[in-house]
């Protein structure tokens, strides 16, 4: 009896460890749910402009640019030259460059990259899931991820093709 | 120090016990001898009165403190009390909190946002609290409850004299008296069974042992408060477990009529097929309000349809295959369910939107028209066919403008300002086609000066609706609040038990007399009850009546004294 006790104690604690470590525990290191510099990227899965499907996990190892972007946005289409010619620039050594479009309309879009000449991947963030999951506010917003797959700047706004190069150096360990 | 437990009776007791566990006897001494006796958990030792404890008593013994346990749900009122200060951070759709309540709500707003008060509720130590008060829960009950079933299975029915006694209601006569006045003498044994018959009469379980004597009566609603308990972990449980993942969802959205969108994190769309709204009439309304020059609400409702996606879910490259799987009338308080799944009416607003429209072809000069053909104002199709004529859309502005170097720019992506730039090829065009450019607004055609830009082709070509039975409009956005609860039947059945317990412990109350008589005639006899003691005395006083005895009920809680 007295035996059977103290094991029903220890069941009894033990049960309350678990359920209460397990809740404690996944609300102290619940995933930040908005990304910051220096954290993971959410990752995504989008159908690019070219009928072919990118996910970032892909690139894993290398440094991306991720940038949000539409064809309504003046410093999103003024940045849009710098961010091509830096990729050109770096994509041998890895770099890759996906411009997540605003949920516009492929025709729009389409005619758009073509004017100006954009070789990187155009990826469609239908219904703007991809926006809201990077808790992107303001067009517009670039995430440069390193190679070891953190986000090591956040720029918002229009940026130059300085700070790009600038940037791009550092994700590159230049 | 260490107690003797053993009592005179000659049973050994638990570490802790106040009442001998057999006869009843109080093993301390009392100052006040005459003193009801404590009768809490019938004075058997809780398990966790123990000598030494090892550490994992220490831990037991710290939660089973009822004290502690009204600690915890003190600290936890005032921190759900804190959660009320600022909305919380799952009230809004799309906000950054570390912006958002510093910029709303000033330095105390970011103060309260860097304690973690934005998200009280889901916060680590909010959930310690509440994972402790379930362990306090627990162990609480398990610390007294196992040690008094065990009790109340195996009474002693010759209780000592003192513990009887000592009861709040205690009655002491000699029957010799009573019996003689009526010209008979006692046969105590013959007593005793006339006064179980008597008492089995009122629904007592009536044990008896030569002239001693046990009545009693609902035992079961001693358990009403552990029931109770089973029911709030229960309940608590659940509240935890809608912290997993998928387990719970509260969110809002935003439905424009006609639109399918994709509720996240779950498989399911929703498509707003229709919204209405009806507003009170003049005549209807307050003076008050009518002064505001309001236009209130009477009822609005979303038709909705929900579908769930059956193939192609997370492959961005095909549409997913939808399949229709509930459809209901949102309104205020009626919400659409569909396997624990509830979306309920919360706002609407008025966006008038071009969805689509059906023009026609048409040759000016020959008077023909072809089509009408449909073009849809969110991802327009590329390819159009009007009779032998076809349409490649080649641009397309859903808010059209002219930047400072005059070219053509989109200013949103919202179709305010339609444009549609088509290359016409067929019979009697080129064949590299002609370019038009097409306004479905009359507005923006005459802005932008349509005819003009189209130049010579405008001469021969038109592209233009029959009537506004052709142009597809959704005038509201509908807001709707999406939720999943998984574990809301779990809360309801702790809650019901909840409720059966407190219902078991208040309808009912655990009656219990003892008597015994001594030296052939001293009756001695005590009663105890939870509650309702006015009854109990009641139901002592009509048994004595019956045996011929007439006792005040009142008389009988001042017997102690007497004594």
């Amino acid at each position: 009896m007295r035996r059977n006790r103290k094991w029903v104690q220890i069941a009894i604690l033990i049960a309350i460890l678990l359920i209460g470590g397990y809740t404690i525990g996944s609300s102290l290191f619940a995933e930040e749910s908005i990304p910051r510099e220096g954290s993971e990227p959410p990752a995504f899965s989008l159908l690019g402009l070219d009928g072919k499907t990118y996910s970032l996990q892909d690139y894993k190892g290398r440094p991306v640019i991720v940038n949000f972007w539409g064809t309504w946005c003046d410093p999103c289409k003024r940045e849009m030259p710098a961010i091509q010619n830096q990729y050109e620039k770096w994509k041998d050594r890895g770099l890759e460059v996906l411009a997540l479009n605003l949920d516009e309309s492929r025709v729009t879009v389409q005619s758009f990259v073509q004017q100006n000449k954009l070789t990187f991947p155009i990826l469609f963030d239908k219904d703007l899931l991809m926006r809201d999951r990077y808790a992107v506010r303001s067009y517009p917003t670039t995430f440069f991820i390193d190679s070891s797959g953190k986000i090591a700047k956040i720029a918002q706004g229009e940026m130059t093709e300085s700070f790009i190069e600038q940037t791009v150096r550092t994700i590159l360990k230049e | 120090m260490i107690d003797n437990t053993k009592c005179e009776c000659g049973h050994q007791n638990h570490e802790g016990t106040v009442l001998c566990e057999s006869c009843g006897k109080p093993l301390h001494e009392d100052e006040d001898e005459t003193k009801p006796l404590e009768m809490r958990y019938d004075g058997v030792a809780r398990l966790s009165q123990r000598k030494n404890p090892s550490l994992l008593n220490r831990v037991w013994n710290f939660f089973s403190s009822v004290k502690v346990a009204i600690y915890l749900i003190l600290i936890t009122l005032v921190g759900a009390a804190l959660g009320t200060v600022y909305p919380q951070e799952n009230m809004f759709i799309n906000i950054d909190p570390s912006v958002y309540y510093k910029e709303t709500y000033g330095t105390l707003g970011h103060i309260y946002y860097l304690l973690g008060l934005s998200d009280t509720y889901g916060s680590w130590w909010f959930k310690a609290l509440l994972v402790m008060i379930g362990a306090s829960l627990v162990i609480c009950s398990l610390d007294r409850v196992l040690p008094l079933y065990r009790a109340l299975s195996k009474q002693q029915i010759r209780k000592h004299l003192s513990f009887i006694l000592r009861q709040k209601v205690a009655y002491k006569g000699d029957l010799a008296q009573a019996s003689a006045s009526r010209g008979s003498s006692v046969d105590a044994g013959q007593w005793v069974e006339d006064a179980a018959k008597t008492l089995r009469k009122k629904g007592y379980r009536v044990h008896t042992d030569g002239t001693a004597l046990l009545a009693e009566k609902n035992r079961f609603s001693r358990w009403g408060p552990y029931i109770n308990h089973i029911g709030l972990i229960i309940f608590l449980l659940a509240v935890l477990m809608r912290g997993l993942p998928g387990w719970h969802m509260d969110k809002y959205m935003g439905f424009l009529e006609g639109e399918t969108v994709k509720i996240p994190d779950t498989p399911y769309y929703l498509k707003n097929e229709q919204f209405n709204v009806t507003f009170y009439e003049e005549d209807e309304m307050t003076d008050r309000f009518r002064e505001r020059g309001q236009t209130v609400p009477k009822r609005f409702e979303t038709k909705a349809v929900l579908y769930v996606c059956e193939e192609n879910c997370d492959n961005p490259a095909k549409e997913p295959v939808l399949k229709e799987v509930a459809r209901h009338n949102i309104l205020v308080n009626d919400p659409l369910e569909y396997k624990g799944l509830l979306a309920y009416q919360f706002d609407f607003a008025l966006t008038p939107r071009l969805v689509s429209v059906s023009p026609m072809l048409r040759n000016k000069q020959s008077g023909q028209s072809y089509g009408p053909f449909t073009i849809k104002m969110k991802n327009p199709g590329v390819e159009y066919e009007a009779g032998p004529y076809k349409l490649v859309l080649k641009e397309y502005f859903p808010d059209f403008s002219l930047d400072e170097k005059g070219m053509p720019i989109t200013v949103t992506n919202e179709p305010n300002a339609p444009a549609f730039v088509f290359s016409i090829t067929g019979p009697g065009l080129p064949a590299e086609g002609v370019p038009y450019l097409y306004f479905p607004r009359e507005a923006d055609k005459a802005q932008f000066r349509q005819d003009e830009i189209n130049g010579a082709v405008s001469q021969v070509w038109d592209i233009s609706v029959n009537s506004m039975e052709d142009v597809e409009i959704a005038n509201y956005t509908s807001y709707l609040n999406i939720r999943k609860d998984i574990a809301l039947p779990y809360i309801w059945a702790g809650a019901a038990i909840f409720m059966l317990g407190v219902i078991i412990g208040t309808y009912w109350q655990h009656r219990r007399i003892w008597l015994r008589i001594d030296n052939g005639s001293e009756l001695a006899l005590g009663a105890h009850t939870n509650k309702n003691w006015y009854a109990m005395r009641k139901d002592v006083a009509w048994m004595l009546s019956q045996m011929g005895i007439s006792v005040d009920p009142k008389q009988l809680s001042d017997e102690v004294k007497k004594a």
